[in-house]
């Protein structure tokens, strides 16, 4: 059922679920929450990918910049209530899921265990595949477990995440790395059939500026990955990390925690420009974490081969560039020098060229990124396939996610000899929230939160029941401005009731179109009410108002709401 | 209500519903065992029909649960529920029936306490009333036509036009450029409904067998006058016809529409 949502059939969704990349059912596991449902609300998520607790603490959660309700207040504390629910459900226990049983014969190789090698064999182990996934470092997770530092995503959570997609049948091998111990010919010859290679970026660039080999100068993603691996770090008294993204302020509140007594970060534009996440800035900030804007690294001086300080050039910002930040540009005779033990360089990620076959490379481009068909991420060789930051450049864990999604497709359209694009189309978005007068003038019961809303809920554990409370109170501000039987909540309940109009006894008076909230029903040509079944939610306004009473629900109509209240009547009699 | 408990239906809005296990969390708080629980999509999909329907077959009280305002997640569901609600407390109160047996609520499904409370209260206030005329062995045949006569008088056109059609009025203006105050609206839909909830006792009597004017005026108590010009009304919109005349006074009788 998951991968058909996958697949983006053309169906309208509403703007949260085109927004994520995996297309997470939004609408779904919120109206669930709505209802206090919560572990149906996580299995909902689940059915979209593998990660909810992940996801609910480190995504940028494209879904909340895209809710409508934004019009209104806030948007809906989307990602909050996503980590809520996982955490709840991790508390009380989780319950094993039963191992999907392998119904296909094609074997399957993933290679690397992060974000979207684990989505891709999710997905595949789902379908019946048999999936081994390939990681070269002793533990699984790739990004999220070893360069997410703990106080962000602690380990235990990955760790659950990791243990369910081993619980329903995903084979995963440690310590084997691509290149060295596998290649594309060994695991043919193994027998597997397909291949996806999601080995990411797993390289710190380098600034190229003198001075970097320098003992003091660690590189981001080797200072993180041996924060997280629990080796000794000597960070020093004094730390600049240089860079403006996630991964800089990561490693500069690291570094705080390990001891460092000042840490500064050192960006060549200014705060609008930095790509790291807002909340995550402010969080620095409260850190005391210092920042100093327009400034690059020229050279890093050393004293006896040791680290002393760190030379800078002031920048001005020119013409926005390709990526639409203004370009820094530099201000000549304009050093000067910082004093620091230690030099973070976290000016970005490259893949490891060595890891990667020659033949899936594309000798023009400049970059060692894999060349992959856009929709099926399909690579130059048949029967292998590749996603993730390995094709993108270092992205998110949700487009990682839904890269792995994506391949999943293909893979397995590739094995039942499908064709891979057919029908794989962009999806169509729809909300019936377009009257925001109306829904402006009633005055809202809920105040915006003081906070951003991405921070409402911080101490999720300890308070169960309050945190329930708001959880279920934060989903209620959900307009549900998707199309019906997008929220799943109680299918067996609603079945997507809709309106049916009796075309002979219509009047066409037009009241139902009055009265209908979501502006499902226009009358024709002949002055004879239409439902439009895209939009109709089945809420039997209509039916209720209707003066000919020509309109009835298809499944509750009138003398079903009757019937069920006369049982009501007739059990008390019965006892 | 042989076993004294009154028989209370309580239709719900699907989004404030509050099932046992929800209310599981905390033990305390239990559905009163009198009520019964209807669950429908949104509490504006109620007919103002089947509610009187529900009383015409012996329930003691009929409660009405919605997500308190603004909230609702049909945007205006709830404050249509209301207007039925409004209107049906003036149809009840014509046919003898305690207009207070008919109750609307609102609630929101993380306020568990306030919800059995408004179930609780609900219970006490039915037990005061007491059992339903029509709940009876023998149901009081005069409530009984009032009732019936309430039903059809909801499913009347001129009525549900109105109903639905009050929030385009009052707030905006009408074709014609008039903007009607709720004073007037009010006023309006009390004259239609006590008229037209004569006109169909009127048609329900006469159908049972053909009457005069003189003895409709005594069954529904009500000058022969006023009687006569209702009559006019009614054969001119074809609802009831001349049936035959007896020495020198006209008998009618009720035209099926």
């Amino acid at each position: 059922m998951a991968i058909t949502n996958s697949t983006c059939v053309k169906r309208k969704l509403p703007p949260c679920r085109v927004a994520c990349p995996a297309h997470v059912n939004v609408q779904g596991y919120v109206s669930l929450i709505q209802r206090g449902q919560f572990r149906e609300a996580v299995e909902l998520i689940r059915n979209d990918m593998p990660f909810p607790a992940i996801c609910g603490r480190v995504c940028f959660s494209p879904c909340e910049d895209a809710c409508v309700r934004v019009n209104l207040d806030q948007a809906v504390a989307i990602r909050a209530l996503k980590r809520i629910v996982a955490d709840i459900e991790r508390e009380q226990g989780r319950v094993k899921p039963k191992p999907i049983p392998k119904t296909r014969i094609e074997k399957v190789a993933i290679i690397g265990a992060g974000p979207a090698g684990l989505a891709a064999a999710y997905e595949l182990a789902k379908l019946g595949y048999p999936v081994t996934v390939f990681e070269r470092m002793p533990e699984a997770g790739g990004m999220m477990r070893y360069c997410i530092p703990d106080f962000r995503l602690e380990k235990f959570v990955v760790a659950n995440e990791i243990a369910y997609i081993k619980d329903i049948g995903v084979e995963i091998k440690t310590g084997i790395e691509f290149g060295n111990d596998k290649t594309l010919e060994s695991l043919r010859n193994e027998g597997y059939k397909a291949v996806f290679v999601a080995i990411g970026t797993q390289l710190s660039r380098k600034m190229n500026v003198p001075g970097e080999d320098l003992e003091g100068v660690i590189h981001v993603l080797e200072f993180l990955r041996a924060v997280s691996l629990g080796q000794h770090v000597d960070v020093g008294e004094r730390v600049a990390v240089i860079g403006g993204g996630n991964s800089a302020i990561d490693s500069a509140r690291t570094a705080k925690r390990l001891g460092a007594k000042e840490v500064m970060i050192l960006y060549r534009r200014t705060q609008n420009e930095m790509p790291a996440l807002p909340h995550e800035i402010e969080a620095a900030e409260r850190e005391e974490i210092k920042f100093h804007f327009l400034v690059a690294p020229k050279r890093i001086i050393g004293e006896t081969g040791k680290l002393k300080a760190i030379e800078c050039l002031r920048m001005r910002l020119g013409e926005p560039d390709a990526s639409g930040r203004r370009r820094p540009i530099p201000i000549s005779f304009s050093e000067h020098q910082y004093e620091v033990d230690r030099v973070i360089p976290a000016i970005g990620q490259i893949p490891e060229k060595s890891c990667i076959p020659a033949e899936l490379l594309d000798e023009k481009t400049r970059r060692a990124l894999i060349p992959v068909d856009q929709i099926t991420m399909e690579t130059r060789i048949p029967g292998v396939f590749a996603g993730g930051d390995i094709v993108t450049g270092p992205a998110s864990i949700i487009q990682a996610v839904g890269a792995g999604k994506q391949a999943a497709v293909s893979i397995h359209r590739y094995l039942t000899g499908q064709d891979l694009k057919a029908g794989r189309e962009e999806v169509e978005e729809t909300t019936w929230v377009k009257d925001w007068e109306s829904l402006r003038k009633k005055s809202r019961r809920y105040e915006a939160p003081i906070e951003k809303p991405r921070l409402s809920f911080e101490e999720a554990a300890r308070f169960l029941e309050e945190t329930k409370r708001k959880a279920m109170f934060e989903a209620f501000r959900c307009l549900g401005c998707g199309p019906c039987s997008e929220c799943l909540a109680e299918t067996d309940f609603c079945e997507e009731d809709k309106a049916v109009v009796d075309e002979n006894r219509c009047s066409g008076c037009n009241i139902c179109a009055i009265v209908c909230p979501v502006g499902a029903i226009k009358k024709n040509e002949e002055g004879v009410a239409q439902v439009n079944e895209d939009l109709c939610k089945g809420c039997g306004i209509c039916a209720a108002h209707c003066p000919e009473r020509a309109i009835t629900m298809r499944r509750f109509t009138d003398e079903n709401i009757l019937s069920y209240a006369l049982t009501a009547l007739r059990r008390d009699d019965l006892l | 209500m042989s076993s004294g408990k009154p028989k209370i239906v309580c239709f719900m809005c699907n989004w404030v519903f509050c099932d046992e296990t929800q209310l599981g969390i905390n033990q305390k708080h239990r559905i009163p065992f009198d009520v019964n629980t209807v669950r429908v999509m949104c509490i504006g999909r109620i007919d103002p029909v089947v509610i009187l329907e529900t009383f015409e077959r012996g329930a003691d009280g009929v409660l009405l649960i919605g997500c308190t305002p603004p909230d609702c997640h049909f945007v205006e569901g709830n404050l249509y529920a209301e207007r039925a609600v409004k209107l049906l407390k003036k149809l009840l109160a014509l046919t003898g029936l305690e207009p207070e047996r008919l109750e609307l609520r609102w609630s929101s499904p993380i306020e568990e306490v306030k919800f059995i409370q408004i179930l609780n209260d609900f219970v006490v206030q039915i037990q005061k009333f007491g059992v339903s005329p029509l709940a009876r062995e023998r149901p009081d045949e005069k409530v009984l036509l009032n009732i019936l006569a309430a039903k059809n008088a909801a499913a009347d056109f001129r009525l549900r036009v109105l109903t639905g059609r009050e929030k385009e009025l009052t707030e905006n203006m009408n074709v014609y450029g008039e903007k009607i105050s709720q004073e007037e609206f009010n006023a309006l839909i009390d004259e239609i409904v006590k008229v037209e909830f004569i006109r169909q006792k009127i048609h329900l009597l006469t159908r049972q067998k053909p009457l005069s004017v003189k003895e409709l005026a005594v069954i529904i108590r009500m000058k022969p006058a006023l009687v006569l010009r209702h009559i006019v009304d009614m054969r001119r919109k074809g609802m009831i016809a001349l049936d035959h005349v007896e020495e020198t006074t006209p008998l009618y009788r009720a035209l099926e529409v």
